[in-house]
């Protein structure tokens, strides 16, 4: 009877002490969506969390007469300007968005409206990337206008505990074919972190597009958001200078050798339709590919090699006009990168890349 | 031949403990004529609580279930009385101290280190599972109260050593920001952890209870054990606030 009436206590004890507390005020101040009409838009609009950064592709008239974004900040939060305010582009002044979290939390987002007119890049201009507080930073190349149109893994090594820039798969290298730099990918051994998610080596890649961080343990191939607006027709060919090394020994994902494989790198572009990106899921297989143009030669290359490759359109697959379509480049210091699957130490460096037209 | 003669030994101090007791047990029931001298117990029983943190923080939300993982506890206990209603006695116990929560939480921070020196930080908001079993030897020392021949009471405190520690668990259903609540989002559908390995060998804390005798050496008890030290190491922050074990012995005493 007495023991009962001691659990009682004990219990109650117990309860009293473990009481919900009221809910903390929310930290985030994230802009979560930023919508802009579909028909002022030549391709989806991408939210930069590691940047801050709204990236915008607009069609000409949007960018000539402004646009109203419907924007949607993390709940609690406010924004200013306020969302359906008018964002015009012809006044001069840095673009920006300041989110107030319900905490108090000020974030800063920067507009960078993009557009691709020049397709040709020489990776002369590098942006070092990272965060308040953060012990990492990595570079990422920027076109020589200084938009943001290619992305790499880099930012989810980041995530891993990757800090130093070299010891990031894509960075720059002053060993250029022209110009003072290049870009160089390098495919480089996982840690433990990145081993409780089964990888085992990060390939070096770099790409036309952007990278979300949501989906990097769910299903990592869906975080590269591959392709930026493109108007025209199908172009004549994709041209560049590479040099490739593929590195020592061929492992498999779950990081057991492979005797007698060699890697190789991967080198395309690919032209589709749609103002949605596609990812590295669907790059090569989705009915909306229109042309591609892929290197067939993966093996080492010890010196500077010239590729001058044409664009094959998809069998039963033309451009009609005023169709949006969207551009992607990339390339791969491990072909099979993107199943975790290459060897430690190969070496891509890419420079000079053009979309050729007639 | 050694074995047998050991046993012959063994068997014949527990008779002449077993005829001592029962001696005892006559004058107890008597309450006259006390004699100070040791007592000895097998102490049995099951250990019911958690591994929790002392008043909970606003990070977690809802506690969706809870459950105790089966935790025996074992031991002897030698105990002297000096007076009729006065002692003190020692133990030395086998606990089994587990249990398993399911509970949602919001900007969680958490700090991760990888034996290659690698460390992620961030703030998780969704779902955890967590299932705690740690088997602890441990020596609680207590002032022993015996008002009548039916009721014993002692309180005290206890040192226990780690020697097998579980700490793993479920996150899902939920995202991660890299370095804090404004960092990049990364969505967990369900990813695992284990801190088994980062937990402290060593706890002390404050334990009493109460025993009931039932049968002639057989008692009834209930006895809770509060750790007073974090079960993680000060430089651990896979959690952000101390936890703590509390638990409850629920179980007999056989006197011997």
């Amino acid at each position: 009877m007495n023991v009962r009436k001691l659990c009682y206590v004990a219990a109650t004890v117990g309860a009293l002490q473990s009481c919900i507390k009221d809910a903390p005020l929310n930290p985030e101040a994230d802009i979560e969506t930023f919508t802009v009409a579909p028909d002022q838009i030549t391709s989806d609009v991408f939210i930069d969390q590691t940047k801050s950064q709204i990236r915008l592709y607009l069609t000409e008239e949007a960018y000539q007469k402004g646009i109203a974004p419907l924007i949607k900040v993390s709940a609690g939060g406010r924004v200013s300007p306020a969302s359906g305010d008018s964002l015009k582009f012809n006044e001069s002044g840095l673009k920006e968005y300041v989110v107030t979290s319900a905490t108090g939390t000020q974030r800063k987002y920067t507009v960078e409206v993009v557009q691709t007119g020049v397709w040709k890049f020489g990776f002369e201009r590098w942006d070092t990337v990272s965060a308040a507080g953060a012990s990492w930073k990595y570079v990422n190349p920027l076109s020589d206008d200084g938009r943001n149109i290619w992305a790499s893994g880099n930012i989810g090594i980041a995530i891993t505990g990757v800090n130093e820039i070299s010891d990031f798969p894509l960075h720059a290298t002053t060993e250029a074919k022209d110009g003072k730099y290049a870009a160089v990918m390098e495919t480089k051994p996982g840690n433990a972190l990145s081993g409780w998610m089964g990888i085992h080596l990060f390939a070096g890649s770099m790409f036309m597009g952007n990278f979300v961080t949501d989906y990097l343990l769910e299903n990592p191939l869906k975080c590269t958001q591959f392709g930026q607006s493109y108007t025209g027709i199908i172009p004549k060919s994709f041209t560049g200078d590479y040099k490739y090394q593929p590195g020592a020994t061929f492992i498999d994902k779950d990081a057991t050798p492979v005797p007698g494989k060699t890697d190789e790198c991967s080198i395309y572009a690919v032209l589709y339709t749609g103002t949605t990106r596609l990812d590295a899921t669907n790059i090569l297989t989705s009915d909306r590919v229109v042309a591609t143009a892929v290197l067939a030669d993966g093996t080492a290359k010890n010196d500077w090699t010239h590729f001058d490759i044409p664009f094959v359109a998809v069998p039963g697959k033309s451009v009609l006009s005023g169709q949006p379509l969207m551009m992607a480049i990339i390339a791969s210091s491990s072909k099979e990168g993107d199943h975790y699957r290459g060897a430690v130490g190969s070496r891509l460096i890419l420079d000079n890349v053009e979309i050729v037209h007639e | 031949m050694k074995i047998k003669i050991s046993g012959l030994v063994l068997g014949m101090l527990i008779a002449a403990t077993n005829t001592f007791a029962q001696d005892n047990g006559k004058e107890q029931t008597k309450n006259s004529g006390f004699a100070p001298g040791f007592e000895h117990r097998i102490l049995a029983g099951l250990n019911f609580g958690a591994t929790t943190p002392i008043g909970f923080p606003n990070t977690i939300r809802k506690v969706n279930g809870y459950w105790p993982e089966f935790s025996p506890s074992l031991g002897y206990e030698l105990s002297y009385r000096v007076t009729g209603r006065w002692g003190a006695a020692v133990a030395v116990k086998l606990d089994y101290k587990g249990m398993g929560t399911k509970d949602e939480v919001q900007y969680f921070p958490t700090i991760i280190t990888t034996e290659d020196g690698g460390r992620f930080q961030g703030d998780f908001s969704g779902k955890n599972k967590t299932i705690v079993r740690n088997a602890y030897v441990s020596f609680p020392v207590s002032a022993v109260f015996t008002p009548n021949n039916r009721w014993r009471f002692n309180l005290g405190g206890y040192a226990a050593w780690l020697f097998s520690s579980n700490f793993h668990g479920t996150v899902s259903d939920g995202y991660i920001r890299n370095g804090g609540p404004t960092g990049e989002k990364v969505i967990i559908s369900e990813a695992t952890f284990d801190f088994g390995k980062n937990m402290r060998t060593f706890d002390i804390g404050l334990q009493g209870g109460a025993a009931y005798r039932v049968g002639k050496k057989l008692s009834v008890n209930g006895n809770l054990n509060w750790g007073l030290r974090p079960v993680f190491p000060g430089d651990f922050q896979g959690m952000s606030f101390p936890l703590y074990n509390v638990y409850l012995t629920l179980g007999v005493t056989y006197k011997i």
